[in-house]
């Protein structure tokens, strides 16, 4: 499984280009325990989660990741993540900063997303 | 000798413009039409609020609308309190080719209320260049329930651009009687507009205001 900082490296390569070309491709990654914090909402379960991810309107996104941490979370080989970047949608020039948390469990020799936070930082 | 105040820079009478209304509706291609606005607008990253400078000249000087726009975070969620804070006057904008956009004009005009409490508003019906429209002209009714005022708008052609900013320049000024005496520079239409079309709306938006609301207060389609 390698170590933990090669794994959250991987994870969030994998995480924002799959969710940059096609975000109804993150199914995978999730289950029916997995928690989503987007925004206001708060949504649990694959499919509602997949569902809040493909309904958000925009056509484009383009995430720029500027900043990751990785920490062992539990004794069972869990992961926390924390992401902050900069993501840019459809023909909009001007940059939305962002945060994000994941913890990831492992699971039959991979990793599924348990907790995922998301924020965008403005005031 | 020269005093201070007259060396100072003349005063623009300015206000902040808030301008909401659902992802797509067409709010950003609107405020680029205003060529000098677009030159000189200013992208604040911690608001993520892009602010452009529209000025008018009218009958009683020049005045300024500063309006706000988003970089897109109403895609993700609703906006926060300090989008809204401050706020003079506002657009609330839905696209007549995309029901859902008319549907969600009560939530912009309750959260615009809730923080900027009677600040003269418009509400804008943009697209109205695409003649597969979804929401007809006599099914808004959300304005007259409110007593906001409603303009068809197609930002693509410039076709009613400056009636919103006439109205709310009326409604800061307290003047109905204020004009705009020069033209903006406005971006080259993109889309013609269909004259004889545009002049049966706005009959249609006579005829509609003449009609009885309808009962249901929730109900707005």
């Amino acid at each position: 499984m390698g170590d933990f900082k090669t794994v959250g490296q991987q994870f969030v390569n994998f995480y924002y280009s799959t969710f940059d070309s096609g975000r109804a491709n993150l199914a995978g990654l999730y289950r029916d325990t997995s928690m989503l914090s987007f925004e206001a909402s708060e949504i649990m379960g694959t499919q509602a989660i997949i569902e809040k991810l493909s309904s958000l309107p925009f056509q484009k996104v383009q995430h720029r990741v500027d900043t990751m941490d990785t920490q062992p979370s539990n004794s069972q080989g869990g992961l926390m993540v924390l992401v902050t970047g900069a993501l840019l949608v459809d023909d909009s020039t001007n940059p939305l900063h962002f945060c994000q948390v994941f913890q990831l469990l492992p699971h039959d020799g991979s990793y599924y997303v348990q907790n995922d936070v998301f924020r965008l930082n403005y005031g | 000798m020269a005093t201070e105040a007259a060396a100072a820079p003349p005063q623009i009478p300015t206000f902040k413009l808030v301008l909401v209304g659902d992802g797509g509706t067409g709010k950003t291609t609107f405020v680029k039409r205003h060529l000098t606005g677009e030159f000189e607008k200013k992208y604040i990253a911690t608001l993520g609020v892009e602010v452009h400078p529209l000025q008018f000249t009218t009958s009683f000087g020049t005045i300024c609308f500063n309006v706000w726009d988003t970089a897109g975070q109403e895609k993700f969620g609703g906006l926060r309190d300090g989008y809204y804070i401050q706020g003079q006057c506002g657009i609330i904008m839905f696209d007549v080719t995309s029901r859902i956009t008319y549907k969600n004009v009560p939530n912009w005009y309750r959260d615009l209320e809730r923080v900027c409490e009677k600040i003269p508003i418009v509400l804008c019906g943009n697209k109205v260049d695409v003649k597969e429209r979804k929401v007809k002209t006599g099914a808004v009714t959300f304005h007259r329930k409110k007593n906001i005022q409603y303009f068809e708008i197609s930002a693509k052609s410039n076709y009613n651009f400056e009636k919103p900013f006439l109205w709310l320049a009326r409604k800061l000024v307290g003047n109905p009687a204020l004009e705009f005496v020069a033209a903006p520079a406005l971006a080259p239409p993109e889309v013609q507009v269909d004259q004889q079309l545009m002049a049966q709306y706005e009959e249609q938006l006579k005829s509609a205001a003449a009609q009885p609301l309808p009962e249901d207060d929730d109900d707005i389609i």
